[in-house]
């Protein structure tokens, strides 16, 4: 079996400064992995520089999607081929409605899989099915992106745009920060009705409490722009007993004890 | 939206006939209606004066002289309002093709500008005193002079067309409770003059359309508010190498309500880029009145959009609400944004409030839409759409909102396709 994602001794930052040290870390189809680690290690980074974002440098390494290398493709050319990724930090853009991005969006990505567009009725249907389950009502679909939306409220939102556009490779850069535990399970159920053979997540988060809903099958500890230890679910529980003063060099914050937030 | 257009109009060349005005006016006199002296006088006071230079305040921005020697050929596409089942008024090179007829609209007959004077009835603004406002009374050839008396059905859309340049006085009054919705289609490629008198009864609530897609234009609007008036004006530049729009808004009475949005979506090199000024005296002179501003500057290319907002609240006016916002997506170093919001305030139990923020397209906002797989392009196309969306989100008659919209996008895929035209 090839793997979905195989990210070999990847040096990448912004210029002048190293951020990714050397990661190396592969996910096999169906699997889901989770990223542990202190505050500034190069979590949202990874993420970032795997989906395309501009303004950092990839100074060595390799980072292979389906077989495809990932520093040659377009952030879109990326959303294409499967990846996505749910904002740490999403944006509000005013004087769009989250209906029309969300129609945008699933469209150009069919398009550029060389699928006919979905007409309007049908897409309605699936944006209205997939937000209820997601326990958003109507209305969210209706107003303007993020705009006036709760820290919850954005992180679900990412969520339905990952259930809209059901990626191979889902990247959830703290999904969990800022959602209450009614709100944690519901996300957790919608990234779960995902989890297929054929699919793959790797889930950054601080708190042990998300991978109760979302179980992974390989936990990682990443430091310094490193992956520096992996494991099983169990280590996720030492980490939240432990912290991370034994790789990080004496940082003291042990996880989840940062305030969360959205 | 469908768009007819029209064949490129020649270069303005130097505007000369705008610059001297005496030789204009001797040019015209046989076709001017009305009394030749008052005109006469009216054009004495101005060349007295003569054009502002940018010594005038409220000029400071605008270079008249220089920007009535710029620009070059645009083409124009006719808006198509026949989806809305608009009655038209069209002026082609300051002709009237041919009066609009709807129920509750009387049209009288264009004999000059009105001056204070003769205004036929107190509510009409003249003042200030504004040497524009003296060479269109001494000039105008034309105008509407529409008296509206109930609720008006069918938009009123006023075409302004051609390529000579047109001095137009026009005059709208809204009797009480009457309602009505206005659009100032300007397509003109040539120098315009257009000074509108707009007052506005008690309760009456009047909503104006603007577009200005090319040519030179000074517009002045005077607008008067009775007790429970509404105005809108929510208006889109999307070319022309000059775009003066200049308000004063005087609300007169208890719950008056005014509101004036623009969009700007500037582009060009040189001499051939845009300059849009919208410059504004909202006036509130009675307590319980209120007043909303909000100008979006898309500037790409040398294009460059200036804002001036005064708002006076007068010493006995409490509890108004007046907000200004200023806004300005930067997609060029060349382009230039000069924004003066200013309050007067001699009340002291009132809102008031502006803001103003100048950037460029958010780099973070283009990621986010391309890792939803939306090329760079179209990533960039909604983004603009968005930010202008803020101000066609103002136009509530639904079939009118969608033939902006429409016009929007147009200018907008002109704009990204080719920067710099
Ligand atoms: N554009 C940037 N400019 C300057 N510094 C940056 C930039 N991007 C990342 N960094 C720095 O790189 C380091 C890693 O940041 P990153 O956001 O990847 O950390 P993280 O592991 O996601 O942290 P957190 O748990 O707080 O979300 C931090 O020190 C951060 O300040
Ligand atoms: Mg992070």
């Amino acid at each position: 079996m090839s793997a979905l994602l195989e990210i070999k001794q990847l040096h990448a930052g912004i210029p002048d400064k190293p951020i990714l040290n050397g990661l190396s870390l592969s996910i096999n189809p169906g699997e889901v992995h989770a990223i542990m680690g202190p505050n500034g290690s190069g979590k949202s980074t990874l993420s970032y520089v795997l989906s395309g974002k501009s303004g950092y440098e990839i100074n060595g390494g390799s980072m292979l999607f389906d077989g495809q290398e990932l520093a040659e493709m377009t952030p879109e050319a990326r959303a294409i081929a499967g990846l996505f990724l749910a904002f740490q930090y999403p944006l509000e853009i005013p004087g769009v409605t989250n209906m029309t991005f969300l129609k945008t969006s699933l469209n150009a990505i069919r398009r550029g899989r060389g699928e006919d567009e979905m007409d309007a009725a049908s897409f309605l249907r699936l944006a209205r099915a997939k937000s209820k389950a997601l326990g958003m009502d109507d209305d969210m679909l209706r107003r303007q992106l993020n705009v006036g939306f709760s820290g919850g409220e954005k992180k679900r939102n990412e969520i339905l745009q990952m259930a809209m556009l059901e990626p191979k490779l889902a990247i959830l850069d703290e999904t969990d920060s800022g959602l209450d535990i009614d709100a944690l399970k519901t996300v957790a159920e919608g990234v779960n009705a995902l989890r297929s053979p054929e699919r793959g997540m790797l889930v950054i988060t601080h708190y042990q409490r998300l991978l109760d809903f979302i179980k992974p099958d390989v936990v990682h500890v990443m430091a310094k722009g490193q992956i520096v230890k992996s494991g099983g679910p169990e280590l996720a529980l030492e980490l939240e007993k432990s912290g991370y003063a034994e790789y990080s060099g004496g940082t003291e914050a042990p996880a989840g004890g940062r305030e969360a937030h959205a | 939206m469908r768009n007819i257009v029209a064949a490129p109009r020649p270069p303005l060349g130097d505007a000369k006939p705008m610059l001297d005005a005496q030789t204009h006016f001797e040019q015209i006199r046989d076709r001017l209606p009305g009394d030749l002296q008052a005109r006469a006088a009216h054009l004495a006071a101005a060349e007295a004066v003569g054009l502002p230079t940018r010594r005038v305040e409220s000029w400071h921005y605008t270079d008249l002289a220089r920007l009535l020697k710029s620009g070059q050929a645009t083409p124009v596409q006719a808006v198509d309002f026949s989806s809305v089942d608009a009655v038209l008024a069209h002026f082609e090179d300051g002709v009237l093709q041919a009066p609009p007829q709807a129920e509750g609209l009387e049209i009288a007959p264009f004999a000059g500008a009105i001056s204070s004077a003769e205004a036929p009835s107190s509510a009409y603004v003249m003042a200030p005193a504004h040497v524009m406002a003296d060479y269109n009374q001494a000039l105008a050839q034309n105008g509407l002079l529409a008296e509206i008396s109930g609720p008006l059905a069918p938009p009123l859309v006023v075409r302004t067309s051609g390529a000579e340049n047109v001095h137009l006085a026009h005059h709208i009054h809204l009797a009480a409770g009457a309602k009505a919705v206005l659009v100032d289609d300007h397509m003109a490629t040539g120098y315009a003059n257009v000074v509108w008198d707009i007052t506005l009864g008690e309760g009456a609530e009047l909503t104006v359309l603007r577009s200005q897609q090319a040519g030179h234009q000074v517009g002045l609007s005077r607008v008067s508010l009775a007790a429970g008036a509404r105005y809108k004006s929510v208006a889109m530049v999307s070319g022309g190498a000059l775009a003066r729009h200049e308000a004063h808004v005087t609300l007169k009475a208890a719950q008056a309500h005014a509101e004036l949005h623009s969009a700007v979506l500037g582009h060009g090199l040189s001499k051939a880029s845009t300059h849009a000024d919208f410059t504004y005296t909202i006036e509130h002179q009675a307590a319980d009145t209120s007043s909303n501003t909000s100008a979006y500057n898309v500037l790409d290319g040398h294009a460059r959009g200036v804002f001036q907002g005064k708002i006076i609240v007068r010493p006995d006016a409490q509890r108004v609400d007046a907000q200004m916002q200023t806004r300005a997506m930067m997609l060029s170093e060349g382009a230039e944004m000069d924004a003066k919001p200013e309050l007067e305030i001699y009340a002291d139990d009132v809102v008031c409030a502006h803001g103003s923020a100048i950037g460029e397209l958010d780099r973070d906002a283009l990621f986010f839409l391309r890792s939803r797989g939306l090329d760079e392009a179209t990533a960039r196309h909604l983004l603009v759409a968005a930010f202008l969306e803020q101000v066609t989100s103002h136009i509530d008659e639904t079939g009118l909102s969608e033939i902006m919209r429409g016009l929007v996008d147009t200018k907008i895929n002109a704009l990204l396709g080719n920067p710099s035209i």
